[in-house]
């Protein structure tokens, strides 16, 4: 191969044969390049909070109302904003939060998008993940008032033939509703292989061609000998409902990552891995697009990528892909200035340095919120995937094998629980991520750093801590700071 | 949200439902982010609250559901309670089928309506015009990810040959308008690979890879076509090598001239003028090809893998570092 040392293109190569999907990208590559051009990468933290505090405090405008079958998305995205730019909400606002979402559980069990609704599995998530951050043992502190009986009732009452879950009575099957299962499963305590019986199966059969997975899978059901006889699921054919895409494989990676302490050593379904990773590095948008992720092959790029895209490497170092530590030395943090670029080693396969830089330099907007991209506005969610992908680009947070068996020597059994070994799986696994100290990589000025969040449940480190060990009962061993290994 | 009609009533001001309470959302809780509604918003509401809680289910629940979807057509639980209804009150599903056909066009991004469908579908057992139907859609927005998956849930749920029959003829257009469009891509991986109780025969695995060849031969750098390459080779357990003779001239830095262009080698297409040459993704094929090829063949790739890394896929240089390391670590 000759090497020409060409200046980098404008524009992705649409090889003189422009489509409507080209000339849709190239528009977009001249906005945020001319966006690039204005700003400097620098977190506007006031603009944001103020924005969020906005939301939580006055609340939501009318064009909200199609969102109001998501309330507990828009408290949990405001919420989590919050923890990723390391703000505490105050008491008196804490308590009207865990008010406000315990409003929304079902009396059969589960929370709904609104009060009065129909319990979901999404809400249900967003309402469990709000009371991680905000609710507290003891009455009226939410944690105790969860009706974690009736909730396993209604996971149950969901759960289908193939595995898959939907996401509420009559409602549709899909990996985000599976993923929302896992977490409130895993963070409640009310994991047990019944409940996730053939799930990861379901799970496999979603990835496609291209290594992403899908929303679902369709089932096929071998001729029953009886009525009695339970349907199987025919493992071949399990064609795809829809192609790859950035959110689904997040849920389904997510799920899979959850669902792998508890596979069988023989006979277990399988991922492609080795394929999920060359999709997954090839969503993150080229140097035109300013390193933002998009979400499916030939798509625009959009901030909110930045957690679903970005925040599947921390999940895939789970599965064993971990990049390539450069021999350079290790240069200490505090000698880089403020507003230096700080460049240590990186472990990570895909682009973090340009995956900030996309973030703070057009998914800002500039009267506070974050957005898709310029022009939009911003909104709650992309507020906080765009956060908590700037979070993930930052700090690189991976499962500690150290942490892992602090945590297991620290387990208080409780052989009276039928399922005592699948709990201390769960917790062990689940409170290993730990970040491993001096990888985290800042652009712009140190002021920039906002919090690391757990992989798998986008909730910080300690919020994910809290809540857990007060459902499995358990005292967690003392985090020790964790040196980074040797460099060969 | 659609402003409502100046003529729009109100319920609490029907008197036909005088003899419904309805029930505020927050009793005694003054919620946090909570949502500034329109009055006629918080009136259906409140009304919907009123009537799941007596369980009601009659023609007038249909009027009152539809008004509030029509408000927030992401409301699953008015969808749900709608679908509840229709059951129970023995109503026409197929006049619901026909009701909600606007309602999936104006909210094409919704689950909900898409989902109500698939209920009212698989209930009524009648999708002869449903495949046609979608097709207006997609030429709304033919990327649209619930209309797809709801087309793939169509064919593989009725499973009717006269259905499947006319999806390659609608790809192939969908392609020849845009070769870029990975929806369409993916498509034709669906029913051309993964439809239940047919063997894909070995004309058929070629066939689709001289089709991909000829789309990646217009447009090199197309990532949807060199996807579907790969996704048919691995199906048909075909090795890349298979490929190298078509790749080579792609990861040149020339368009090269065909010797005799009366010849063409619908196996092995050359990349059109204008292509932008190198390809990164028959760079990276290349690679691949020679990776599998032992550790000889490793010393062939990392040469690929450096140029990817360090001039044509810069964004990527931590992943082409990767398979490097991962690829010297296994030979």
């Amino acid at each position: 191969m000759t090497s020409v040392n060409q200046p980098l293109p404008k524009h992705a190569l649409d090889d003189e044969y422009p489509t409507k999907t080209s000339a849709l990208q190239r528009e977009t590559e001249d906005i945020l390049q001319a966006h690039v051009a204005q700003g400097a990468p620098t977190l506007d933290r006031s603009a944001h909070l103020q924005f969020l505090i906005r939301n939580l405090v006055q609340g939501f405008p009318a064009r909200y109302i199609s969102q109001d079958a998501s309330q507990p998305w828009l408290m949990y995205w405001t919420l989590q904003s919050f923890s990723v730019l390391q703000v505490a909400v105050d008491p008196v606002n804490k308590q009207r939060a865990i008010d406000t979402i315990m409003a929304w559980q079902h009396p059969d069990g589960g929370f709904a998008g609104g009060s009065g609704q129909a319990a979901h599995l999404l809400p249900t998530y967003a309402s469990i993940c709000s009371l991680a951050i905000v609710g507290r043992p003891g009455p009226g502190g939410g944690w105790d008032q969860i009706d974690r009986e009736k909730l396993y009732k209604l996971f149950m009452s969901l759960k289908q033939p193939d595995g898959s879950f939907i996401v509420s009575e009559h409602g549709e099957v899909d990996v985000r509703g599976i993923y929302c299962l896992l977490v409130s499963a895993y963070l409640v305590d009310i994991l047990t292989p019944e409940l996730i019986e053939d799930t990861a199966a379901f799970i496999a059969s979603c990835q496609t061609y291209e290594g992403g997975f899908a929303s679902a899978s369709h089932p096929y059901y071998a001729a029953q000998e009886d009525k009695n006889t339970p349907l199987q699921c025919i493992s071949s054919p399990r064609p795809n409902l829809g192609e790859a895409h950035g959110g689904y494989t997040y849920c389904a990676l997510a799920a899979w990552v959850l669902l792998k302490p508890f596979l069988p050593e023989e006979g277990a379904p399988s991922i492609d891995v080795k394929r999920l990773l060359r999709w997954a590095v090839n969503m993150q948008g080229s140097e035109t697009e300013v390193g933002g992720f998009r979400g499916r092959t030939n798509k625009l790029i959009d901030g909110c990528y930045s957690w679903w895209g970005g925040g599947e490497f921390a999940l895939l170092e789970a599965l064993g892909v971990s990049g390539h530590r450069e021999h350079a030395p290790l240069r200490p943090q505090h000698e880089a200035g403020p507003t230096e670029e700080w460049v240590g080693s990186d472990d990570s396969v895909f682009n973090r340095d340009a995956m900030q830089r996309f973030i703070l330099l057009t998914a800002q907007h500039p009267a506070g919120g974050l957005r898709d991209k310029p022009p939009k506005h911003p909104d709650a969610y992309h507020t906080l995937y765009c956060l908590a992908g700037l979070s993930v680009a930052q700090h690189r947070v991976t499962q500690s094998p150290a942490r892992r068996s602090e945590l297991r020597s620290a387990w208080t059994p409780k052989p009276e629980i039928k399922y005592d070994m699948v709990r201390k799986t769960a917790f062990t696994e689940a409170l290993c991520w730990s970040e491993e100290e001096g990888s985290s990589i800042i652009i712009g000025p140190a002021s920039n750093r906002v919090n690391a969040s757990h992989p798998l449940f986008n909730l910080t480190m300690t919020h994910s801590e809290g809540i857990m060990a007060h459902f499995y009962k358990q005292t967690l061993p003392k985090r020790f700071v964790r040196a980074p290994p040797k460099v060969a | 949200m659609p402003v409502q009609s100046e003529d729009y009533v109100p319920f609490a001001q029907r008197p036909e439902w005088a003899d419904v309470v309805p029930v505020p959302q927050y009793d005694g809780v003054q919620p946090l982010a909570p949502i500034f509604y329109t009055p006629e918003y918080k009136d259906a509401t409140d009304y919907f609250r009123g009537i799941v809680k007596t369980g009601e289910m009659s023609e007038r629940v249909l009027v009152l559901t539809e008004e509030v979807i029509r408000m927030n057509p992401a409301h699953y639980s008015a969808w749900q309670y709608r679908y509840r209804t229709l059951l129970a009150i023995n109503a026409s599903l197929k006049d619901e089928l026909e009701f909600t056909k606007g309602l999936a066009i104006a909210h094409l991004k919704t689950y909900q309506v898409w989902h109500h469908r698939r209920l009212l579908l698989a209930a009524t057992n009648d999708p002869a015009d449903e495949l046609r139907f979608l097709e207006s859609v997609l030429n709304v927005d033919v990327k649209n990810y619930h209309t797809w998956s709801y087309r793939q849930w169509v064919l593989a749920h009725f499973d009717r040959e006269e259905m499947w029959a006319g999806e390659v003829d609608y790809v192939d257009r969908l392609l020849e308008e845009d070769l870029r469009n990975n929806s369409a891509w993916h498509h034709r991986f669906f029913i051309t690979f993964q439809r239940a109780g047919k063997d894909t025969r070995e004309d058929v695995v070629k066939r689709e890879l001289v089709f991909a060849k000829q789309k990646i031969a217009l447009a090199p750098n197309n990532m949807s076509a060199w996807n579907y390459l790969r996704g048919v080779l691995d199906y048909s357990h075909t090795p890349y090598a298979s490929q190298e003779d078509f790749v080579r001239p792609y990861t040149g830095t020339q368009v090269p001239l065909s010797f005799d262009s009366d010849v063409i080698d619908v196996e092995n297409p050359l990349p059109s003028e204008g292509s932008r040459l190198p390809a990164v993704p028959a760079i990276e094929f290349l690679a691949d090809i020679y990776e599998v090829e032992g550790k000889e063949g490793v010393d062939e790739a990392i040469p690929l893998w450096k140029s990817l890394a360090e001039e044509h896929d810069t964004i990527r240089k931590k992943y082409w570092e990767y398979r490097i390391h991962e690829a010297v670590t296994a030979a």
